[in-house]
């Protein structure tokens, strides 16, 4: 069974009806799942940072390391599978803290908002989320099922 | 035998993890040494001349003509980052092993902890005071060693630890070891350290590194750093499993580094950057 692992800052789209796309140890960083039932395909980004303006030659590189950048990515390559604009299924997952009462660096937070900003741009926003707290959530998608698994060390997995 | 009593009889088993890296220490903590003894010592494992070459030739440490020497490798790394080359290149010993009370496989520990290296070798530069950040790279290295000692005594109870965790019912995880435990990984870290006749520096930062402000103020820096490191890489993704992310930021660092906001996304970028280069090197 074959297993695509998406890695930091990377995305990867597929109209695959078997296997399974993964991404692991998500911390601060959020995975992104799209779905478009009309042409099959699926698509999963990780999201590092909200902002591409911090580095702009890192962007252009890595675009998938920002929410801003890594959207736009996810989107064209979508397109490439006959994607043509409109609805898709799009679920949240990652975005976690360490314990930050002020949220000094609530760098999971901001990404969150980053890219729910980034979705409305689009006219697009999530239908589930599992996104906050101080844990880490890896994802696994059955490309078979289209289901999203989320899951944590020490605490099990859950459908998302 | 209790507990505790069979965590120090691990204590006490566990192997000196590099002994170059150890007699490297003691020869840089003589104020009167030399490079030269530096380089004498290195020269004689080939093994660890080549890591050392491997890594001054990264993108994260090259700097204008490749270096083909010890002498220019060192010029470009400082020496005290040969330590935790040195380190790293025997990392089978003391980080390849999967932390099972933490739910956490094999890779996971070395990850987390080269990460925390790179991350402390980047604060060490917002450092109020300047620190040395080849000292900080090597406490990076090795603050949660004492995870792989009280890792198989915490078999079987990871999910009581995260939710006391989640609900509540303790500060952190640190707490949560210490309940279940009357220890926990930082204390154990420390009575490696002490066994293994590390420098107060490095003893200290693997204490305290969850507890910064509990150290003296001579280290204080120091510990703040490998603190601020420690919570950047696991926020980055790479932390020992069930306990990632179950610590609170100590606020106070401020007075000891000028990591701002916007300072902060960067260096999550320059430590997944560096990570993965330098893991490259090692591997």
């Amino acid at each position: 069974m074959e297993i695509v692992y998406v890695g930091v800052g990377e995305y990867a789209t597929t109209q695959g009806e078997t296997g399974f796309m993964k991404t692991l140890a998500l911390g601060s960083c959020v995975a992104v799942i799209v779905l478009d039932p009309d042409h099959r395909c699926l698509g999963l980004l990780h999201v590092a940072l909200p902002d591409s303006t911090i580095n702009q030659k890192r962007a252009l590189e890595r675009p998938g390391m920002f929410a801003d950048t890594g959207i736009a990515k996810l989107l064209e390559s979508l397109e490439a599978h006959g994607y043509e604009g409109g609805q898709l299924t799009v679920k949240l997952a990652g975005g976690a803290s360490i314990m930050d009462p002020n949220h000094t660096f609530d760098i999971g937070n901001r990404n969150v908002l980053a890219i729910r900003k980034c979705l409305w741009k689009h006219k697009l926003g999530s239908i589930a989320e599992d996104v906050g707290g101080n844990i880490s959530r890896s994802v696994s998608i059955d490309l078979g099922g289209r289901t999203v698994v989320v899951s944590s060390p020490g605490r099990g997995e859950w459908v998302l | 035998m209790n507990v505790l009593e069979c965590i120090a009889r691990r204590v006490e088993e566990k192997p000196l993890p590099s002994r170059i890296a150890f007699e490297l220490l003691h020869i840089i903590e003589d104020e009167n040494h030399s490079l030269k003894q530096i380089i004498a010592l290195v020269e004689n494992d080939a093994a660890l001349t080549t890591e050392v070459l491997k890594l001054a030739n990264t993108a994260a440490y090259r700097r204008g003509e490749p270096a083909s020497t010890l002498s220019r490798a060192m010029l470009l790394m400082g020496e005290m980052m040969v330590v935790g080359v040195a380190i790293c290149a025997s990392s089978s010993i003391i980080f390849n092993c999967p932390l099972n009370g933490y739910d956490s496989s094999a890779d996971e520990m070395f990850d987390h902890s080269l990460r925390s290296a790179i991350a402390a070798r980047e604060v060490a530069r917002f450092a109020r005071k300047k620190i040395n950040p080849g000292l900080a790279f090597t406490a990076g290295l090795l603050h949660d060693i004492g995870k792989t000692v009280i890792s198989e005594f915490l078999e079987g109870r990871t999910m009581e630890l995260t939710k006391a965790c989640e609900e509540g019912e303790v500060a952190d995880y640190l707490q949560a070891e210490k309940s279940v435990l009357g220890t926990d990984h930082a204390d154990v870290g420390f009575m490696l350290a002490r066994q293994w006749h590390l420098p107060d520096t490095l003893a200290f930062a693997i204490r305290d590194h969850h507890q910064p402000a509990s150290t003296e103020e001579a280290y204080r820096t120091l510990v703040y750093t490998i603190h601020l490191a420690d919570l950047i890489s696991m926020m980055g993704g790479a932390g020992t499993g069930a306990d990632s992310l179950a610590y609170t930021l100590d606020e106070r660092y401020e007075e000891y580094l000028e990591v701002g906001k916007d300072d902060f996304a960067i260096l999550l970028m320059k430590v997944q950057e560096d990570f993965v280069s330098i893991k490259q090197s090692f591997s």
